[in-house]
């Protein structure tokens, strides 16, 4: 009886899932390939004529290209500062125990809280008050450090406490130098929240619209706010398709690439230690 | 762990982390409340005064935004939960199938805001699949338009969409963490299903519960993209009023705006919580 609910339930999911996600998608790919010379019109299911020309032309004639150099050029940046501002604190978070530990965890993930548009808006306010109008790009690869730290700092806190004490005193006795203990001990339990924290702050940069939309509007693009600004007044929908896809298609992978990382951040595997 | 930590080597160490979040933040929201109240103006001369407060907060429009955004924040959290409860009750045991359903069902965490606003868009439009499909079935006569509709059944539609990933992710960790002793301990105590769920797993999952509602309160209350591209036009979320005002160069109302949304969030998280905790461990127990 319980085998037949859940197949019935699992049919009946999954035939609303597959609409939820599969019709949307497909729907957003066909909108890409619509050819210019024959428009989609409603009566046809699908488009009369299809080609690479929106790819083409959007590649050509947009923001598209700068957008894709802005948007490509923050994130790793982002990332590897985020990882190198997070590394000393998690290591105090995740290495020693202290009084208040917990609340610094806590309050580390203010960034998550407070509104991003409050953020944004009165970090601009301040940038204003400061004078410090000269670098868009700098500006915003600052906010998104911080706005990312809580999640390196979390990820990368549980990677030190996995590291193992008596690997640690072992490379110790051995005479091992700082550097080969940090080699010996630490980077083989850290290796997998670092390409995490990594990827993560990575994806989240790419994605991030406010702080970019804020500081950055109109004249540093990036693929979230150039996505935006064709959802807008000029709003055409095989162009927005064209970036929904651009922007999408890689997250997805790289996402899939994370939870990879994730899964195999399994202490006992991590320390080389079965 | 290492225990014997010195107070300035800690300090040290949590400086360029901790710290910088410390000092972004405590200036961002520093700024926003000093110039809800007049200081450190952009547009004339600094003084310490209520009269913005006074001034937006007479305003209809920042009433409806206040009341709209808590109306979005509400129903989204509570959507997202009430969908997403029962299927990480349901996903507990795994069963045949049940990683592929929850593969599908967490999707949505990979697509971006924007991008789900653009492919809810696509299929909600004049002349979209929805309205080409309800058309073929003969459900209407007519093509609809559902962009934009005033009750933000849209914008609900896409915060779910989004949310319930989330939700369950929370969800089906807490209720898969209650052991199948202490639930089979019910079972043999007479306990029938119902009994079972407000007795044993409401109690358990309640924590998570919480930690859903909130979060997804907290984005959804302070929603921009899905508002500009999916909303009604009739409206502002608290965010798009204070883009809104922060484009005109009003920087003291859009900071009564900030300080606001900033109020709102924090009073319906702690009375979201606080319903959640009297709802699951209180009247069910």
């Amino acid at each position: 009886m319980t085998a037949f609910v859940n197949r019935t339930l699992m049919i009946a999911l999954l035939v609303v899932c597959l609409t939820w996600l599969v019709v949307p998608a497909t729907m957003a790919v066909l909108w890409s390939l619509v050819d210019p010379s024959e428009p989609w019109t409603a009566d046809k299911l699908f488009p009369p004529a299809m080609s690479f020309y929106r790819w083409q032309d959007m590649w050509e004639n947009s923001a598209l290209k700068e957008a894709l150099i802005n948007s490509y050029l923050l994130a790793p940046l982002a990332a590897v500062l985020t990882l190198a501002l997070a590394a000393p604190t998690a290591f105090a978070l995740g290495r020693y125990a202290f009084r208040g530990r917990e609340t610094i965890k806590l309050l580390c993930l203010l960034p998550l809280v407070v509104p991003a548009f409050v953020t944004s808006i009165f970090f601009s306010s301040i940038l204003f008050q400061l004078g410090f109008t000269a670098s868009r790009f700098a500006a915003i690869l600052f906010a998104h450090c911080v706005l990312f730290l809580p999640y390196a700092i979390r990820i990368l806190s549980v990677s030190f406490e996995q590291v193992r004490d008596d690997h640690v005193m072992a490379a110790r006795d051995l005479g091992a130098t700082p550097f080969n203990r940090f080699t010996a001990a630490y980077l083989p339990a850290l290796r997998s929240g670092i390409f995490a924290a990594l990827l993560i702050v990575f994806i989240q940069s790419i994605e991030e619209f406010s702080i970019a939309f804020i500081i950055g509007s109109p004249d540093f693009i990036t693929i979230p706010t150039l996505l935006f600004g064709s959802l807008g007044q000029d709003f055409v929908r095989p162009n927005a398709a064209v970036l929904a896809l651009i922007l999408v298609v890689p997250n997805v992978l790289l996402m899939l690439l994370l939870e990879r990382f994730l899964r195999s951040a399994n202490p006992a595997l991590s320390s080389g230690k079965g | 762990m290492m225990s014997r930590p010195s107070g300035p080597v800690i300090l040290l160490l949590l400086l360029p982390g901790f710290g910088l979040i410390m000092l972004f933040i405590g200036a961002v929201v520093g700024m926003a409340v000093a110039q809800s109240f007049g200081l450190f103006n952009l547009g004339g001369e600094s003084r310490f005064g209520t009269e913005f407060w006074q001034d937006i907060s007479g305003k209809r429009v920042f009433e409806r935004s206040v009341r709209y955004s808590l109306y979005i924040g509400f129903w989204s959290a509570i959507f997202s939960v009430s969908l997403a409860y029962p299927l990480a009750i349901w996903l507990r045991k795994p069963f045949v199938g049940s990683g592929v359903i929850g593969a599908i069902l967490k999707a949505p965490l990979l697509v971006p805001g924007l991008v789900a606003a653009f492919l809810f868009v696509n299929v909600i439009a004049y002349h979209g699949v929805l309205n080409q499909l309800m058309q073929a079935i003969g459900f209407w006569d007519g093509p609809k338009r559902l962009q934009n509709d005033s009750s933000a059944i849209g914008v609900l539609i896409l915060q779910t969409w989004k949310n319930l990933p989330f939700a369950l992710l929370l969800l089906t960790g807490a209720v898969q963490g209650i052991s199948d002793d202490v639930l089979d301990a019910a079972r043999d105590a007479g306990a029938g299903s119902w009994a079972r769920f407000r007795k044993v797993i409401a109690p358990l999952s309640v924590s998570a519960l919480q930690a859903s509602i909130v979060i997804i309160f907290i984005g959804a209350v302070a929603d921009y993209s899905f508002q500009v591209i999916a909303g009604p036009t009739n409206k502002l979320s608290l965010s798009q009023l204070m883009v809104f005002y922060r484009e005109r160069g009003d920087w003291n109302a859009a900071a009564v705006v900030g300080v606001t949304l900033m109020v709102v969030s924090f009073l319906g998280t702690i009375g979201l919580a606080t319903a959640a905790q009297l709802v699951f461990k209180g009247r069910f127990r």
